[in-house]
């Protein structure tokens, strides 16, 4: 069994409904994001294109976070999953500069601060200190819900199909952009998904395995990944991948069109 | 993608879609690991040149002085810094067997056993060297320790100077460090940081040397330079995020820091002099020494700066020209 997702990014149309999910599930504090939509409008003159990629912890099969992590605290479960014990990371942040997806986020004091900083904590908040307490100094990433899934597990309920045993931004996400399931099923939602609709995965070369799919009519290249057009939210709303944009622009002229 | 302007939307999320460099070892609290690697470089050095002169007879203090500042470099400055940068410093035993087998797959972790190994195989040589050196004791029994303990040591050492490189360049995440050059450039660089010191410890215990010092980095400082220049030019083409690195070293916000420091004090400055002095037959002055030992050590200072601070992110996102 490996847990997998496949995020249809024709079908996304960045209401940020995964990000509040994730939030509110996992009471992340308030500098911290576990998934992330990575937004882009470019414009080539005579078009605007728009693209919206959700990208979360690719819980990848050969993850380089985990054979860095000196104390062990980044680890593999034998469902695919790749887990931070907060109990052990002792905040070295290797394997924060070692993931290639950049997915890993440093719990800093900074961070780690009050909704409304200078005012009282909310309820929600002292809620999260109980339910889920996040460790300052240690490092964070997405667990693909893995309480969920447990908790649902042991009630014999089917991740990614049930409800209470699917990730939270699954549940929430209203375009029915993002599918949960087992990769190791060849039959199950996400195998087939990714099989009729050439699932890609982000940056393959490195050799990663990645657990989570994406699904591009574009990127794809096959007619089957055209989405329907009543699944996009305008006209406007096309996807292409990034544009050079260079931390430095006057460095980067020769890469310019 | 033809495309002509780019904006971009999600400030916060920019270093995904933007080659952005990292911050974690370099900005705010990171610069603790700029300076623990810098005292890794210029201990291990030390002691690695140290035992190197340990080997005759000629210069047995200069060479116990010597190793006691390596030792001290990475005892006193390189652990303590690498602890206080840490999330959660007192877990720090977390990092060694048995409490973690993460030596197998993470070099970070082999490196900070491997320098507690050194550290105390160096303790039992440098005593030995001490007494030694002092003729506080003698005999074959003595030297022979001494030889094992400094051999122990220094694989230790050499592999305690070397692991940061390799735990960089194990990153496919930032290209300019995915190279398996870099943890030679820091090894070699490290030594002659030491053969440079050496030459301070020389001018205070009064042996002679600077000859021999000054012969070797010569000939290191080239071979250092040489060595640049290939990792430059690999990086240049090795793909468009590390030539992006490239021109940020040498052409962006820290082109300062490589020409001056690095090119200029680390590289140029030691070896005139001691090409000056090779030519003239005359020993550089000790003013003139020293002024090369400190321009030597700004430049140690340099290297690790330049090469943490332009470590430049891939993007994550697909696209048609291959970062
Ligand atoms: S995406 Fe990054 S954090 Fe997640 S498993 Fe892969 S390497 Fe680790
Ligand atoms: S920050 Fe924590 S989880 Fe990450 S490599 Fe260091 S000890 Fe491991
Ligand atoms: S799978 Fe769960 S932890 Fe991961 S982004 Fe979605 S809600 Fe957050």
């Amino acid at each position: 069994m490996r847990w997998g997702m496949v995020i249809n990014l024709a079908k996304c149309t960045r209401c940020h409904g995964c990000v509040a999910a994730c939030r509110i599930e996992h009471f992340l504090p308030l500098r911290l994001t576990w998934p992330r939509l990575v937004a882009l409008e470019v414009d080539d003159g005579f078009s605007v294109d728009v693209s919206t990629y959700p990208v979360r912890c690719n819980q990848c099969k050969e993850a380089p976070c985990v054979q860095v992590c000196p104390t062990e605290a980044s680890y593999k479960r034998e469902d695919g999953i790749v887990a931070v014990d907060h109990n052990k990371c002792f905040g070295c942040r290797y394997c924060v500069i070692a993931c290639p997806y950049q997915n890993r986020t440093y719990l800093s004091r900074k961070r780690s601060v009050n909704y409304f900083p200078g005012h009282a904590t909310t309820g929600f908040e002292k809620k999260g200190k109980d339910l889920y307490p996040h460790v300052p100094g240690t490092t964070e990433k997405c667990n693909f819900c893995m309480e969920r899934i447990d908790a649902g597990l042991a009630k014999g309920l089917k991740p990614g199909i049930d409800r209470e045993a699917t990730p939270a931004c699954v549940n929430t996400c209203q375009a029915r952009a993002l599918t949960f399931g087992d990769l190791d099923d060849p039959y199950s939602n996400v195998s087939k998904l990714i099989r009729e609709k050439n699932g890609f995965v982000l940056h393959e070369e490195y050799g990663t395995e990645p657990s989570v799919y994406y699904i591009d009519y574009r990127l794809g290249g096959a007619l089957s990944n055209k989405a329907p057009v009543d699944a996009q939210t305008g006209h406007h709303m096309q996807h292409l991948s990034t544009v050079y944009a260079p931390s430095k622009p006057k460095l980067a002229k020769k890469y310019e069109d | 993608m033809n495309a002509r302007t780019a904006r971009q939307w999600m400030v916060p999320h920019e270093w995904m879609i933007k080659p952005m460099a990292q911050t974690e070892w370099i900005s705010g609290k990171g610069l603790l690991v700029w300076l623990a690697e810098v005292f890794s470089a210029l201990g291990t050095g030390l002691y690695l040149v140290s035992i190197f002169f340990a080997l005759g007879s000629e210069f047995e203090v200069t060479a116990f002085w010597t190793g006691i500042l390596g030792w001290i470099g990475v005892a006193v400055f390189k652990l303590p810094l690498h602890f206080l940068y840490l999330g959660k410093p007192w877990r720090f035993w977390r990092a060694f067997p048995p409490f973690s087998n993460a030596w197998r797959t993470s070099w970070f972790s082999r490196g900070i056993v491997f320098t507690i190994i050194f550290l105390g195989f160096a303790a039992v040589q440098l005593v030995l060297q001490g007494l030694i050196a002092y003729d506080v004791a003698s005999g074959t029994g003595i030297d022979v320790a001494n030889y094992i303990f400094m051999f122990l040591a220094g694989v230790c050492c050499v592999i305690t100077s070397i692991y940061c490189g390799f735990a960089m360049s194990y990153c496919k995440s930032v290209p300019f460090w995915n190279t398996g050059l870099l943890p030679f450039v820091f090894l070699l660089m490290a030594v002659a940081d030491g053969l440079a010191l050496i030459m301070g410890v020389g001018l205070v215990t009064g042996e002679d040397v600077i000859p021999s010092a000054e012969s070797a980095t010569r000939i290191l400082l080239i071979i250092n330079a040489l060595l640049i220049i290939v990792y430059l030019v690999n990086a240049n083409y090795q793909s468009v995020t590390a030539e992006l690195s490239v021109k940020e070293l040498i052409r962006g916000r820290v082109a300062w820091v490589f020409w001056l420091g690095i090119v200029i004090l680390g590289i140029v400055v030691p070896l005139v002099i001691s090409i000056v002095s090779y030519f003239t037959g005359a020993e550089a002055s000790a003013g003139l020494l020293v002024f090369a030992i400190i321009c030597h050590t700004i430049g140690a200072f340099s290297l690790k700066y330049g090469v943490l601070k332009v470590g430049i992110y891939r993007p994550i996102l697909p696209k048609g020209r291959a970062y």
